[in-house]
């Protein structure tokens, strides 16, 4: 095993509503290391979203720890939390999530803005992140919202990796493109991936979770298998054809 | 975050919304452009009362005879409604170490009757000394002389305005002759004109010889009036003491609340006139501080469409790692600026209208730089104030929540 970019134990969150509590995680322990490329699949409702939210470190644990890059989250105050979020993760979107009215360049530049990164520096690096994920450069000076959207989603993978995170966490970045558009971005994935970006992407479509390299799937707040893809039971999101399980639910690690 | 990102930062965003940024500068622009029009035109005019006063002059006394008594039964009567004063009054108030002049006067009120004219003046009788101490300069001939006094001679300097109105603008009216009364007055000087000054407007009067006045006018050897001037004006209030210790002397009066005369002080005169205006300055200035405080409103309700309008985008700045303090910098930015700009376009308006204003008045307008570094420091402070909490409410949105808002 390598270095774990994610080491999450016994991971428990409780929302407190309006007179009831909502559970949204039971327990869930998970190791990801450097350079994998994992995919946590669930139905709604089945506290993935919470998890994701915990591992991006937009949201804290009830209980249980967590550690990014070797980091406890739990030590950390508000701002060293937005610390680690413009460091250490990079941050990908369903609905891409730039702002519309700003051309791309500046979309890709707005991490670096809370960064000491210096002018010229910053400019070199979205460059290089826009070719890292082979955007023509003539549309960099265009207004996000000219674009379509597998360009934008494209602008958006650009904009995860301009601080050099450790961690590229990705929430449904396929749903709303249509899957040839789609099927480009996830190859833009598996390239980053091999590069050596750890990845770990949000997902409810098999199509997707079989081009990563490992399957974590949870329901109702548990992780209900963990397993190299191939080996992965996503059968019951998909079509029926997906491979055949006879594999126990491992639970807590690959 | 580095202050040149914030900056362009704060221009793209509020550049993103043209229309509503300028309304909400608008609203500044008013506020600001009205406080500093009100205070303009506020000072303005009490600095022309204030020269008005000063004009008949600052180091004045007037000594008037007023009813003794004031606590007395009676009926108490008003200044001038007696006959105390006399000249011999006059010429031992000249005899004070303090008073550099004296110009004793008898006013009245009389029909003048011109070749091709007539008009109703108030008729002055002074002595030669009047000019000085009352500041009048002549235009044309001369003034009245103390041999004119002695003589009762039949003479007459007429105000500038009264001059025009006897004999027209175009006509030197020095040695042409006025009927009044039972006087046939050879015109020997016109007056400069001067505007009103103190509580006499000289340039519609016509004056006379004191004696030819009293004879022929009033028909009382008595004054209704003097004048004096007082070496220095740090030393008005002991004038005028030792004035009224040396009339009250030589009218046996041994109770200074029965005098029967009362002077005026212009310094004093000065200074009331000056505390009123300024009241009226500072009310003035309120109200538009009012359309001020709307500005403010203007622009905190502005912020805080604005941050429920890009909550989604503070989600997402705060998830690729903005801090709280990067996010509340960028919108108090924001608010600052509408306000900076809208603060600096007031100011230049505000003097605009208030020149604008004053010469329609015939006040000036005068913008110090007072009023100027308050409205700077009122726009300061209505941008940090009301663009404080739509900062602090942005920023302490969770990212998750703003995020998933739609």
């Amino acid at each position: 095993m390598g270095t774990a970019v994610i080491d999450a134990r016994d991971l428990t969150k409780v929302y407190d509503g309006a007179g009831a509590e909502t559970v949204a995680l039971r327990g869930v322990t998970l190791r990801i290391d450097e350079g994998e490329y994992a995919a946590i699949m669930g139905p709604s409702g089945s506290g993935k979203s919470t998890l994701m939210h915990i591992l991006g470190c937009l949201d804290t644990p009830t209980e249980g720890a967590y550690l990014l890059s070797g980091r406890d989250v739990a030590e950390l105050d508000d701002y060293e939390l937005a610390e680690l979020r413009r460091t250490t993760v990079g941050f990908v979107f369903q609905a891409f999530n730039l702002l519309p009215r700003s051309t791309v360049m500046r979309n890709v530049i707005m991490p670096m803005l809370y960064t000491r990164v210096s002018h010229d520096e910053r400019d070199d690096r979205a460059a290089a992140a826009l070719r890292a994920v082979s955007l023509e450069e003539k549309l960099w000076t265009h207004r996000s919202n000219e674009l379509s959207g597998g360009q934008m989603q494209r602008v958006a993978i650009a904009r995860s990796l301009v601080n050099d995170p450790s961690l590229v966490l990705a929430d449904e970045p396929t749903g709303n493109l249509d899957t040839a558009t789609g099927d480009s971005v996830m190859d833009l994935f598996a390239r980053l991936n091999a590069e050596g970006r750890t990845i770990v992407l949000i997902t409810h479509e098999p199509d997707i979770a079989t081009r990563t390299r490992r399957v974590v799937r949870i329901t109702d707040g548990r992780i209900v298998e963990d397993a190299a893809t191939a080996d992965a039971d996503i059968r019951q999101y998909g079509n029926g054809d997906a491979a055949d399980s006879s594999v126990a639910p491992r639970v807590g690690g690959a | 975050m580095r202050f040149s990102d914030l900056i362009s930062e704060t221009l793209h965003s509020l550049t993103a919304n043209k229309v509503r940024s300028s309304l909400t500068i608008l609203g500044i622009v008013v506020g600001i452009a009205s406080v500093i029009a009100m205070v303009a035109i506020g000072q303005g005019s009490q600095a022309s009362i204030e020269q008005s006063i000063q004009a008949a002059g600052s180091n004045v006394l007037t000594v008037m005879p007023s009813a003794g008594g004031q606590s007395g039964p009676g009926v108490r009567m008003g200044a001038g409604s007696v006959e105390s004063l006399t000249r011999e009054d006059a010429e031992a108030l000249a005899g004070l170490s303090l008073v550099t002049g004296v110009a004793p006067s008898s006013q009245g009120q009389g029909q003048l009757v011109a070749a091709d004219a007539n008009a109703n003046a108030q008729l002055l009788g002074v002595t030669a000394d009047y000019a000085k101490v009352s500041g009048l300069t002549v235009a044309s001939g001369s003034f009245i002389t103390g041999r004119d006094d002695e003589k009762n001679a039949q003479v007459v300097v007429l105000g500038a305005t009264l001059a025009e109105d006897l004999f027209g603008e175009s006509v030197d009216p020095v040695g042409k002759r006025i009927r009044s009364g039972n006087m046939l007055l050879t015109v020997v000087g016109v007056l400069k004109e001067k505007g009103t000054s103190g509580f006499t407007n000289v340039d519609s009067a016509a004056i006379l010889p004191l004696s030819t006045c009293s004879r022929y006018v009033t028909g009382s050897e008595y004054l209704s009036s003097i004048t004096l001037t007082i070496a220095d004006e740090e030393q008005m209030d002991a004038a005028e003491n030792s004035v009224s210790g040396l009339l009250l002397q030589r009218h046996g009066i041994a109770n200074a609340d029965y005098a029967d005369f009362s002077i005026q002080n212009m310094a004093d005169m000065l200074k009331t006139v000056s505390d009123v205006t300024g009241t009226f300055t500072t009310l003035l200035a309120g109200i538009a501080g009012i359309s001020l405080l709307v500005g403010g409103i203007g622009i905190m309700n502005m912020m805080l469409t604005t941050v429920t309008e890009r909550t989604r985008e503070i989600g997402l700045r705060k998830a690729i790692g903005a801090d709280s303090s990067a996010i509340s910098a960028q919108f108090l930015a924001e608010s600052v600026t509408l306000t900076l700009i809208g603060g600096a376009l007031g100011i230049l308006t505000g003097w605009g209208i208030g020149v604008l204003a004053a010469s329609l008045l015939g006040a000036s307008a005068i913008v110090t730089l007072d009023s100027v570094l308050l409205a700077v420091g009122v726009c300061a402070f209505i941008g940090i104030v009301f663009g404080y909490y739509p900062a602090r409410r942005a920023a302490s949105l969770s990212p998750i929540e703003a995020l998933r808002y739609q």
